[in-house]
């Protein structure tokens, strides 16, 4: 039984094929314009790859935003039920995920089958998510990855004010004017950033282990900032967080 | 505008005022040791009704409590992330999102666990003030909790029936208090108390008058830790005797030649609470020779004004003053409930059109030179028509500066930015 | 049928200028739903509900500052904007303090000759509350006919008492339908049913309503759709709610103060007539702003849930709003207990449709986990 699911995300787009139900291929495209397109490219180079044939394929699940797209599959699920879905396959032990993506941030409790227990999504504002990330690297004039690291090297704590992205690019800029070390004013911002995110994962209860995936997941201050807001010494990553909700998706009952 | 330079000189009272407030925190935290009974409601709560039950009862009045916390950075970010962590929207009243966080974390901002209060008595005009308690209750278990509507419309259109309404509310208060607390209600202690709390809400407005000469003898930040007093225990007989002695020194001060600052330049009031955590926003206005002689905020909050007989707005004449000495009950709570009705931080709750009368008077009798608004995203009801008050103002001709911010969370307050307001403002007042 | 309604909604303007023409009567604007209609609606006046439009504005940003809800802006936008420059008169029953500022901003900006404001108590559950909104009707009463310079009489207010009730047993009939395994009507319908209620004269609003119910029989529009409550602030966003209904839910009841909260309750006819009228009004289900020291509402949404059958809640509420971000975590977890999901939505003038239809679908997803595995 060969099942595919596609995460058609606003920035790449996510293909996991499923041979009765272990991986067998999974590929990565960046999301064109054209997003219907894009599904049909991702998912023939994940066949290919694993030397199958369209035909093959019993059922195609589509996620993400731009699941509608998809015009070829059988079934559609929402990101947060994806999420679920694939990070149980992924760490069975996982019952909290964090999904930080460019422009919304998740926290989904689950079940231990996958079936989500609850969910909250952060409103309208790129505080808690990636976007605010890379804006404050950008005001700090340091790469998106040397950011995210350089937070582990700070020695003092000083706490950021101002929340909002507007505010606080102005507050990173007095900061840096004052003189203060880089590293400090990082970390100051991914405790920032945890904390948005911490309310958020309260709201729908902490309950260990909790696996954080989406792009920020690749960045080790903010888990480190994370780890030390939620006071808990373990966070869970998949290898490759990315493809976790077309996982979900592939896993789903058409 | 001169350039004389003043002598200034600390307080003499200040440590007085100092004491009085830390008393005040130790005695709510250890009424019960020695069984008395520790209640809880709002800074304008009529707190005078609950010292009928006796001289051991005391209260814990929730904004002034929340302002502490807010000053301490650290301790109010715990605070307001306990809070969202439990559902409540991050844009509630800064304040209460403080209370609340000291309550969840089971934290004293004076030391030691939250001492829960055996009830509540609070008083509601902002839409927030019983919703407040109502929380609490939720949070902390059912309290019992009594709370008087007193929304009903402008002093200068008060009557009969609307005066019965806050009046009747009160004496019903005063039944269940006996019943909740199982005491006897002593009329004589409700005298003295609303006598006092007259007393200290009349000499505050006195206090507030005296910054009417030119050079101002206090600044608003140095008021902030006077008034705060009758934030907390307006009906104290120590309070109302503190805020005597406070009218003298300041008095002598200006026969002195005492000034709050060196080099006052520019004479400005604010509006609304300020950005606890950033009263340097003050200091910042001193380097230009500005100083804030108050805002309606510290004069009306807890001052209790009336116009004086050569049109000016002065001290409302208190009850011994008056000659009036009560006889029973009813007419004392109605009197009570008369007094603060006229609390000039009420009126702006029905038309902004009332701020921006009140405003007008105060920048000509205190001789001002500007108002600072602070938009106030922590306060719905004091930032209630903030935006009309300012087009009110500007059609008045009077210079006006605004800058948004939030008196309880400092995560929407933006230091920088606002610095290079009052840069801009003092420019345009040909300061700089 | 349900286009007569509709088209009410989408040409209200027209509909109270045409209204105006036909009877020589004023029209007044209300901004909160505390208004006593019934003393308006005796005096021959057509009492409208001063609602927004649900588009983008840049009039009011002098006006009220940025930190209260999107509604009471969009309000006052309608004002500034001329929508309703056939008003002779607007009346606040006061209400929070966001919408109350759309009332002054008004009084101030767009001056008509009759506007005024009730001190309606916020203390409903204190006893005193009845004399004194008595009172307050009673002096509302006098300004009328003051203005008007015509006398309201005991009859006018009878009859206006009869309508009113009328309209409100006819739309508990529409909404009991709902409570059916075949419901007969969308959210949707309803919501246009309701708010209209709130723009045309009832009279009118009850024989229309009348026919329009005598069509259900036998409709059933259920379609094995997830059964939905929504609770909270103001809403009218059609947008919104044809969103939620064009995915696998329908809505079968609200906790609105468009919806059910308007017309819950009845005047009981007594001969202090504006007694009887202060009393519907203190006893109504309660506004947020009004409701404390007891959370009255709670009972309400529960009796809600269990008599309309439902599955899961969509808590909304206007941005920024204080009384509504006070009570929700208390909703939420009291749906809870009783086994009932809840999903919290912020509106805003507008809405982002494609982003709240992600949630909304993964809600439902949650709710339908079963089909999925």
């Amino acid at each position: 039984m060969i099942s595919a699911g596609i995460d058609l995300g606003a920035k790449t787009t996510k293909v996991v094929i499923l041979a009765d139900n272990k991986i067998v291929s999974q590929c990565l495209e960046l999301t064109g314009i054209d997003q219907a397109q894009t599904a049909e490219k991702a998912l023939s180079n994940a066949l290919e790859k694993a030397n199958l044939s369209r035909d093959a394929v019993n059922f195609i699940v589509a996620t993400g935003v731009g699941r509608n797209a998809v015009s070829f599959a059988n079934k559609e699920i929402s990101d947060v039920a994806a999420d679920a879905r694939g990070i149980i396959y992924l760490l069975p032990d996982a019952r909290t995920v964090i999904d930080i993506g460019a422009e919304e941030g998740r926290a989904i409790k689950c079940f231990a089958d996958g079936r989500v227990q609850d969910f909250a999504i952060n409103e309208k504002c790129a505080a808690g998510a990636g976007t605010f990330v890379e804006t404050m690297a950008r005001a700090l004039e340091v790469d998106v990855e040397e950011f995210g690291k350089m937070s582990l090297r700070s020695t003092n704590t000083i706490a950021m004010n101002a929340q909002c992205t507007v505010f606080a690019e102005s507050e990173v800029v007095s900061l840096v004017h004052a003189k203060t070390a880089k590293e400090d004013i990082s970390k100051a911002i991914h405790d920032a950033i945890a904390s948005r995110i911490i309310s958020m994962v309260r709201r729908v209860g902490v309950e260990e282990k909790i696996a954080v995936i989406g792009g920020v997941a690749k960045n080790p201050g903010f888990i480190d900032s994370l780890k030390r807001g939620l006071e808990i010494n373990e966070i869970l990553i998949p290898d490759e967080p990315e493809f976790t909700g077309a996982l979900g998706a592939a896993l789903t009952k058409a | 505008m001169s350039n004389t330079v003043y002598k200034t000189e600390p307080l003499k009272s200040w440590e007085k005022a100092k004491e009085l407030r830390l008393q005040y925190y130790k005695n709510y935290a250890e009424a019960k040791d020695k069984g008395g009974i520790r209640w809880a409601g709002g800074a304008w709560t009529f707190d005078a009704i609950p010292a009928g039950l006796g001289n051991d009862v005391h209260s814990l009045t929730s904004e002034p409590y929340a302002a502490s916390i807010a000053f301490n950075k650290e301790l109010s970010l715990k605070c307001l992330e306990a809070v969202e962590s439990k559902g409540w929207a991050r844009d509630i009243c800064a304040y209460i999102r403080n209370y609340w966080g000291s309550v969840i974390r089971n934290e004293y901002a004076f030391g030691g666990p939250f001492p829960v209060p055996d009830f509540i008595f609070q008083d509601h005009i902002c839409c927030s003030h019983a919703k407040w308690y109502q929380v609490v209750r939720h949070l902390e278990g059912d309290i019992p909790m009594f709370c008087v509507d007193i929304s009903v419309g402008p002093y200068h259109e008060l009557n009969d029936s609307r005066l019965d309404y806050v009046t009747g509310q009160l004496m019903d208060g005063i039944e269940w208090m006996e019943k909740v607390t199982g005491r006897t209600y002593n009329d004589e202690k409700l005298f003295e108390a609303i006598y006092d709390e007259c007393r200290t809400t009349s000499v505050w407005a006195e206090v507030c008058c005296l910054n009417k000469h030119v050079p101002a003898p206090l600044d608003e930040k140095t008021m902030y830790s006077l008034y705060v007093l009758a934030t907390l225990n307006k009906h104290g007989k120590e309070i109302a005797d503190y805020y005597e002695e406070l009218r003298d020194e300041v008095k002598d001060r200006i026969a002195r030649g005492i000034a709050a600052i060196p080099e006052e330049k520019c004479r400005l009031i604010t509006d609304t609470q300020p950005p606890w955590g950033f009263l340097n926003v003050y200091r910042h206005l001193e380097k230009y020779g500005a100083v804030s002689v108050g805002s309606l905020y510290v004069f009306g909050l807890e001052g209790i004004w009336e116009e004086q007989e050569d049109g000016s707005w002065g001290p409302r004449r208190t009850p011994q003053q008056l000659g009036i000495t009560f006889k029973n009950r009813e007419e004392a709570v109605r009197f009570y409930a008369d007094w603060n009705l006229s609390k000039p931080q009420w009126q702006h709750f029905y038309d902004p059109m009332l701020k921006v009368e009140m405003m007008k008077r105060i920048y000509k009798e205190w001789k001002l030179n500007g108002i600072i608004l602070h938009y106030n995203r922590g306060c719905e009801g004091l930032s209630v028509g903030i935006a009309e008050t300012r087009l009110g103002l500007i059609k008045a001709g009077i210079p006006v500066m605004t800058y948004e911010g939030n008196m309880g969370d400092e995560r929407e307050f933006d230091e920088t930015k606002t610095f290079a307001r009052i840069d801009a403002f003092m420019e345009s007042l040909s300061l700089k | 049928m349900i286009d007569i309604f509709k088209d009410w909604y989408e040409h209200r303007h027209d509909y109270a200028k045409e209204w105006k023409k036909r009877t020589k009567g004023e029209v007044v604007g209300y901004f909160c739903t505390y208004a006593p209609e019934e003393i308006m609606y005796a005096a021959g006046i057509l009492p409208v509900r001063i609602l927004g439009s649900h588009e983008p504005q840049d009039v009011t940003e002098p006006h009220i500052f940025g930190m209260f809800c999107p509604f009471c802006r969009d309000c006052l936008a309608q004002g500034l904007k001329g929508r309703f420059d056939y008003l002779g008169g607007i009346m606040l029953s006061q209400s929070c303090l966001h919408l109350r500022q759309s009332y002054t901003s008004w009084q101030i900006n767009i001056p008509v000759p009759f506007s005024y404001y009730l001190p309606m108590p916020h203390g409903v559950q204190s006893k005193r509350a009845y004399k004194y909104l008595r009172n307050e009707l009673e002096t509302f009463k006098k300004a009328v006919e003051k203005w008007l310079g015509k006398e309201i009489k005991d009859e006018d207010i009878d009859r206006a008492i009869e309508i009113y009730n009328k309209n409100r047993q006819l739309l508990h009939k529409l909404y009991a339908l709902r409570k059916s395994s075949k419901v007969p009507l969308s959210g949707m319908e309803a919501m246009y049913v309701t708010i209209t209620s709130q723009m045309v004269d009832k009279a009118e609003h009850n024989e229309m309503l009348e026919k329009y119910i005598n069509t259900l029989t036998d409709r059933d529009v259920t379609n094995d759709r997830v059964r939905l409550i929504f609770v909270g602030s103001e809403d009218d966003d059609i947008e919104f709610i044809k969103m939620v209904e064009s995915l696998p839910a329908i809505v079968v009841v609200d906790e609105h103060c468009t919806g059910s909260r308007y017309f819950w309750n009845e005047v009981k006819q007594d001969d202090d007539r504006l007694m009887a009228i202060a009393a519907r009004y203190i006893d109504r289900p309660a506004c947020p702003a009004k409701d404390w020291p007891e959370l009255t509402r709670l009972d309400h949404i529960v009796n809600l849930v269990k008599d309309y059958n439902v599955q899961g809640a969509v808590l909304i509420q206007q941005k920024f709003c204080d009384p509504h971000e006070f009570d929700m975590p208390v909703i939420e977890k009291k749906l809870k207990e009783m086994g009932i999901p809840s999903y919290n939505i912020e509106f805003d003038v507008t809405v982002p449709i494609g982003q709240f239809k992600i949630r909304i679908e993964a809600f439902l997803e949650m709710l339908r986990a079963d089909e999925l595995f």
